[in-house]
């Protein structure tokens, strides 16, 4: 089984971040990059079912030149080889003007499973993956939270709301999204890295795939949010104004 | 009194060495027989032996340089038997003899036989001779006695590390090495032409040749090997050997099996220190560090050191090698030179760089390690915001020292109360510093679980930091940072200079403020400043400031850990029949001190626990840091209250 796996590469969680002159993205500099945390599991998930059922995992990543650090640990945590797509434009392409890319690059691998994060970290607009698909014309099902192989087709699990689960049976080659935390992840290794090393990673600068499709949404400005303090003063008896505390901070402030 | 020396001459005349005159060609050609047949026995397994540590891969980084050293240490550990003496006394004593013994009955034993073929050259009657056999009389007779003394601790004392096996063979060799004596001393009671005599030398001489082939496959090969062992050690405590090339990963498999780890493996003599001063085997775990040693010594016997054949599941198990704290009491307790932990995070080393090694808890600190550089897994920014509320000023270049928060420090809330005391302490003493706006974990539980590539990576970055900040002079409150920047980055670039606070305030204590009548405080050793550094009396010279220092039972380098060491802190829970903080914070409550004084913010955050959990009424448990500030404070409060009242 040949699986994709679509990765991105993201600031590290917790940057202090701060908004660059234009105020339509963040300053980049002093900024160190991660792999977006669901696609780490996207990867974790092709390579489980690598180690079931054999085959090969491709990595997939459109991105600056940086985007080849986290290109170096896929391939050290066990995918056979790479491709990245080398461009400096994300920040001026929508989801569809991405995902016409990625489509561009892998048209030819003919994957059997194209696995991707349900969204991401910086941006969180969930609609990549699922875009893909539609380029690709393959079916796709989205947070899915287990995969099971059958002979040319997949079971899948995806997370519904409030505790409820959909189960799936899908024909293949399919598109899955993978919800974050599903699994445990692996650690990187130093055999892991040495042998990456080796590994074939295709290079393709996004001048020689076919023009991405102009941008249908435009960004406007970017800013952190802003803080605002509010103070309330709850009163009545001790026993009153605790169920009104436990009552705001269920529906309104919604952290318990 | 002329009576008496006539009598004493007498009888030093009867009492002499009697070896029988002659002997038959007979007898000469049993004689060389029986000869052949031990040497061959000998050589035939201790060819082997020497195959496998010959034939085994040549440790990457070792200098034979410098060699004084390594005389000073032959001498002092080999010769003077100083390390087995004194970590224990009694037994260590006994040992000595008799390795002196056989020193000194070296040359009566080449002329025993030199004799058997008409060559002695030592005569009983002679000026030379006559002393000779009399001054090894007297070894003899100390051997016999402490011979006699080891067998009776052996056999029937029987101390629990010694493991629950009892050797016959050694045994044996006690009863070998005793009737040696006997007969050597016998020999000094009966004329030199009588039948007797012959029969004791010949009874002598088989005693050694039945001695020699036993040699190679009992723990008694350590009487050839162990000299050598000491003398080529790896220079320094808890060496951790640099990965070669792109292939090594620790030791993996028998090809990974270097010759210093082999050479160490055949050496050990299975007293069991490491054994009784290990925290996991006290505690009841599966680690053993000297099984880890025979473990591996019964992979080379089996399969030897070109085998593909892993070296964690049949002979050492993975279980173990992960339950060890990393404290060094195995390692700086060996008596015959085994170095137990390049050996125990060897094999971690193997077993993470090559992805063997799956535990949630592991794989979760590798991770935090991969993505936030702490240890602790918390955001950078929580860092910041703890300088901020401390005031604690930025490293900017123009102080005279970089204070080193570490993940404890900068995360840890007790941690944090350490950093926020040393800092009070060291602006009082006037002493410029800041600390850095990033940094990373130094590495020190990554280094110790055999993570290469995370260590190097926060290795790599942490000298960046150090370089583009143009840091000379650290100091920090962690002994374990102290560890990791002093030896373990050096692999990777030139480290500044790194100091303990410990080691700082010590430095400074004139200028610090005394107490007169201070309380008692326990202090409890940590293994990364104590055995690893060989700062003990830094810590008490501080303490004695405040308090009257009483030491628990376990002191100085027979500290015990606090279980947190080696990665070990967030590993989960142990397994065994106790925490090693629960049977530290025993002791060290026990004591009956008022304070515990501690020196490390691991040790701190395991004793709070620890004393909390076995004590209804713990001692209050401080680092020394906290003590000084404390005793800053007093002073400040007393100064203004010495001072005279405005007029009212």
């Amino acid at each position: 089984m040949k699986i994709i796996v679509a990765i991105k590469q993201v600031p590290v969680r917790d940057s202090s971040l701060h908004i660059d002159s234009n105020g339509r993205w963040i300053d980049e500099e002093d900024l160190s990059y991660e792999i977006n945390e669901p696609d780490a599991y996207a990867l974790e998930a092709a390579l489980q079912l690598k180690e079931k059922h054999g085959g090969e995992v491709v990595a997939l990543l459109a991105g600056p030149a940086r985007g080849a650090q986290t290109i170096r640990e896929a391939l050290a945590k066990g995918a056979d080889r790479a491709i990245h797509i080398e461009c400096d434009d994300l920040a001026t392409l929508d989801t569809l003007g991405i995902a016409s890319r990625l489509a561009a690059a892998i048209k030819e691998e003919a994957a059997d499973l194209i696995l991707t994060g349900l969204q991401s970290d910086d941006l969180g607009l969930g609609q990549t993956g699922v875009v893909l698909a539609e380029l690709l014309g393959i079916p796709h099902a989205t947070i899915i939270m287990h995969v099971e192989v059958g002979s040319g087709s997949i079971q899948v699990k995806r997370e519904l709301e409030d505790g409820w689960f959909q189960n799936v049976d899908m024909p293949l080659p399919a598109l899955l999204t993978i919800q974050s935390g599903i699994s445990k992840l692996r650690y990187a290794t130093l055999m892991g890295i040495k042998k990456a090393k080796t590994k074939e990673v295709r290079r393709i600068a996004a001048a020689d795939l076919p023009g991405a499709a102009a941008a249908t949404i435009t960004l406007d400005r970017v800013y952190l949010p802003e803080k605002k303090k509010e103070t309330q003063m709850l009163e009545g008896t001790p026993k009153e104004a605790a169920a009104k505390l436990a009552d705001k901070l269920k529906f309104e402030v919604r952290v318990i | 009194m002329m009576n008496t020396a006539v009598a004493a001459r007498a009888l030093s005349l009867s009492l002499r060495y009697a070896e029988p005159p002659s002997f038959t060609s007979f007898e000469i050609g049993m004689l060389a027989l029986v000869i052949v047949a031990s040497a061959v026995g000998f050589f035939w397994r201790f060819s082997s032996v020497l195959r496998n540590i010959f034939s085994a891969k040549r440790d990457p980084d070792f200098h034979l340089s410098p060699i004084a050293k390594r005389v000073w240490d032959f001498f002092w550990e080999v010769l003077c038997q100083a390390k087995v003496i004194r970590e224990r006394p009694l037994p260590g004593i006994a040992h000595a003899f008799v390795f002196w013994g056989f020193l000194a009955f070296a040359l009566v034993s080449l002329n025993h036989f030199a004799a058997g073929f008409r060559l002695g050259f030592l005569d009983a009657d002679g000026w030379v001779g006559g002393f000779y056999f009399w001054f090894a009389a007297v070894f003899a007779l100390l051997v016999a006695v402490s011979i006699a003394g080891l067998f009776v601790r052996r056999f029937f004392v029987r101390p629990i590390w010694l493991g629950r096996k009892i050797s016959y063979e050694s045994g044996f060799i006690a009863f070998l090495i005793f009737g040696l004596m006997a007969t050597y001393l016998a020999a000094f009671l009966v004329p030199a032409t009588s039948a007797t005599a012959r029969g004791l030398w010949w009874a002598h001489a088989l005693c050694i040749l039945i001695f020699l082939p036993l040699i190679p496959h009992t723990k008694h090969l350590h009487l050839v090997l162990s000299p050598i062992t000491i003398f080529l050690s790896r220079g320094e405590f808890s060496r951790i050997p640099p990965l070669a090339g792109d292939e090594d990963f620790g030791l993996v498999t028998g090809k990974d099996v270097t010759q210093l780890v082999a050479l160490q493996a055949y050496s050990c003599v299975e007293c069991g220190r490491c054994t009784e001063h290990c925290p996991a085997s006290t505690t009841g775990k599966e680690l053993n560090p000297k099984q880890i040693i025979l473990g591996m010594r019964s992979y080379l016997n089996d399969l030897g050191p070109h085998s593909d054949e892993p070296l964690l599941g049949k002979y050492n198990s993975q279980d173990a090698a992960f339950q060890c704290t990393t404290c060094g009491a195995c390692e700086f307790q060996c008596p015959v030179g085994i170095e137990h932990l390049p050996i125990i995070i060897g094999l971690r080393r193997g077993a993470v760089n090559t992805g063997t090694y799956e535990d949630d808890h592991g794989t979760k600190l590798f991770l935090a390690l991969e993505r936030s550089g702490n240890a602790l897994g918390m955001s950078a920014s929580e860092r910041d915001k703890f300088i901020k509320k401390q005031e604690l000023p930025i490293f900017d270049g123009s102080q005279e020292y970089c204070l080193w928060l570490g993940c404890m420090g900068a995360y840890d809330p007790q941690g944090r109360e350490i950093i926020a005391s040393f800092a009070k302490v060291m602006s009082y003493l006037g002493t410029s510093f800041g600390v850095l706006k990033k940094e990373k974990c130094t590495g020190d539980p990554v280094r110790r679980l055999g993570n290469d590539l995370v260590f190097q990576q926060l290795a790599e970055q942490n000298l960046e930091i150090m370089k583009q900040q143009k840091v000379t002079k650290i100091v920090t409150i962690c002994p374990h940072c102290v560890r990791t920047i002093a030896k373990d980055w050096r692999d990777f670039g030139a480290s500044p200079e790194v100091e303990h606070h410990s080691e700082f305030m010590a430095r400074y204590q004139d200028k610090l403020p005394k107490t007169a009548d201070g309380p008692e405080i326990v202090y409890h050793d940590p293994c990364y400043l104590g055995r690893y550094r060989g700062s003990y009396d830094q810590p008490r010279e501080v303490l004695a400031l405040s308090g009257r220092v009483i030491e628990p039972p376990r002191t100085r380098e027979r500290s015990f850990c606090c279980g947190a060491g080696g990665g070990l802190a967030f590993l989960g829970e142990e397994t065994g029949n106790e925490r090693v903080s629960h049977n530290r914070a025993r002791e060290l409550a026990a004591t009956g001190a008022a304070i515990v004084g501690a020196a490390c913010p691991f040790c701190n955050t395991m004793l709070r626990d620890a004393l909390a959990a076995t004590s209804e009424t713990p001692p209050q448990l401080l680092d020394i840091a906290q003590i000084a500030a404390q005793s800053i404070a007093n002073q400040s409060i007393a100064n203004q209250a010495a001072q005279p009242h405005p007029a009212s």
